[in-house]
């Protein structure tokens, strides 16, 4: 793999007694979509959150291009999170605002766009993610896979060069799955930016991920592409995997 | 030493606000709303609530000078207790539980909606957007509440001595003037400054600290408001010794 955008080196992170990361240590492409899976509670989340620095290793690196984000100082950290986007579990978006308001937020703090070119450039986003039409909506109003799809806008509205997304199926039906997995494809085609999906939904992880990191009990057990994890010989990586796609024999 | 600990973090807390909000521009409209949201729409139930706090004052003065004879010291009462005392503790826990307990709930929710952690990954630093224009608003409106409560008060407790208990107006304002220089209307300000320090870093850092699910939401607004109405009664204390405690009336 050439040109990692992120590498992780020996990542270790414990709360009190609990083990989350255990040594993990992979490198995630640029331009490409890297899928992180595992069962609940193996770290997943705790790892994006170190990617961008909302939490701080115990041990190792966190390298983001040349700042290792273990050991950046406040400013160093604010300067890379403009370069990131990020998909909550639930779209965290803010209450009081409408949903285009939520899009536009960052424009506010990281542009000098009047209020009427941010609007603009929200309802361009919203567009993006199929939601023409929401601008002025409260986001009480909208479903969850609206909330997703805005939280989705309001990620890519900076145009940055990686986007996160934490559990993007998690809560929605089967359709609403679907249609978020094509959104994703289609805006990797459009943007050409890094994504990095943290998943427990096997079948979107094929249908979306270039590359794929499996973690279990705090450890990276599998990394590689897609078709390299479908023949992996790992028996929890097979247990994880043979509930939702048909392996090939071993 | 979970007290030591606890006190520690609030103090890493404040200062982590400090070093975030000397570096920023300080967000003039925001906090103008939140001066709006927390002086304008605590006013009525402020005014009432200091109405009657003004009427009991004018009785039980009556009550506990009457049979002395001096009932005429009424108005001295009311200047001891209710604007040096009375005014600016009941305006701190009333803000405290009505616009403390909304800071704590409201920032609570955001960090159990992961929209605290949104404002980080969107490079907007929650310490500066969600304090600031708290600290600012409550930091302009608390002295001019206490203000307007002395004034409600005052005047309540008058038309009770002189329109319920017969009582001479001009005596009850001379004695009232005697007993209150314009120093003390300063005095009022500078507790009511520092009890909007308190009720806002005390609520935030609640908020901040909130632990997961409904429970952590209900446990941050119960400790925000518990906690700044015990520090701003211990501090009223201290402040009141300190500003007022050898002068005398």
């Amino acid at each position: 793999m050439s040109d990692p955008i992120i590498r992780l080196v020996d990542l270790h992170k414990r709360f009190g007694e609990l083990v989350v990361l255990d040594g993990v240590s992979f490198d995630i492409p640029r331009g490409k979509t890297t899928a992180i899976i595992g069962p609940s509670g193996t770290g997943k989340s705790v790892l994006i959150k170190h990617i961008v620095g909302l939490l701080e290793p115990d041990q190792g690196e966190v390298w983001v291009g040349d700042v290792d984000m273990a050991t950046a100082s406040e400013r160093q950290k604010y300067a890379v999170r403009k370069r990131f986007g990020m998909l909550f579990q639930d779209g965290a978006l803010f209450d009081s605002m409408t949903a285009g308001e939520n899009v536009a937020f960052p424009l506010r703090f990281h542009t000098n766009l009047s209020e009427a070119e941010r609007r603009r450039v929200a309802e361009e986003k919203l567009a993006l993610v199929e939601l023409p039409d929401v601008y002025d909506r409260p986001t009480a109003a909208l479903s969850g896979g609206q909330r997703k799809r805005v939280g989705l806008a309001r990620a890519i509205v900076l145009e940055p060069e990686v986007v996160l997304f934490d559990e993007p199926n998690s809560g929605l039906d089967p359709m609403t799955s679907d249609t978020i997995d094509e959104l994703i494809g289609r805006m990797k085609k459009q943007l050409g930016i890094t994504f990095i999906v943290i998943t427990h939904d096997i079948v979107s992880c094929v249908d979306i991920a270039d590359y794929v990191a499996m973690l279990y009990g705090g450890k990276l057990v599998e990394y590689g592409t897609v078709q390299q994890l479908i023949h992996s010989k790992q028996p929890i990586v097979r247990d994880f995997l043979k509930r939702n796609v048909e392996l090939p024999p071993l | 030493m979970n007290a030591v600990r606890e006190l520690g973090r609030f103090g890493l807390f404040v200062g982590s606000w400090f070093r975030a909000s000397v570096t920023r521009p300080p967000p003039i409209r925001a906090s103008i709303e939140e001066a709006y949201r927390i002086g304008v729409l605590s006013l009525p139930i402020l005014l009432i609530i200091s109405v009657f706090v003004g009427t009991n004052l004018a009785l039980q003065g009556y009550n506990a000078f009457a049979p002395l004879g001096g009932q005429r010291l009424i108005g001295m009462f009311v200047a001891l207790a209710g604007v040096r005392e009375m005014a600016p503790i009941m305006v701190a826990s009333m803000v405290a539980a009505k616009a403390g307990t909304e800071m704590a709930s409201q920032i609570a929710v955001m960090r159990i909606r992961d929209q605290i952690d949104a404002l980080e990954v969107m490079a907007i630093n929650p310490l500066w957007y969600l304090i600031t224009p708290r600290f600012l608003g409550i930091l302009a409106v608390l002295p001019a509440l206490t203000m307007i409560s002395i004034f409600t008060l005052t005047l309540s407790a008058y038309l009770v001595a002189v329109f319920q208990l017969g009582l001479d107006g001009g005596e009850f304002l001379d004695y009232f003037a005697q007993t209150t220089i314009l120093t003390d209307f300063l005095y009022c300000g500078v507790k009511a400054f520092f009890f909007a320090i308190i009720i806002c870093f005390v609520s935030c850092f609640y908020g901040f600290h909130c632990k997961p699910g409904p429970d952590g939401v209900g446990g941050a607004t119960n400790s925000a408001v518990v906690v700044s109405a015990v520090v701003c009664a211990a501090l009223n204390y201290l402040l009141s010794e300190l500003l007022f405690g050898g002068r005398g009336l």
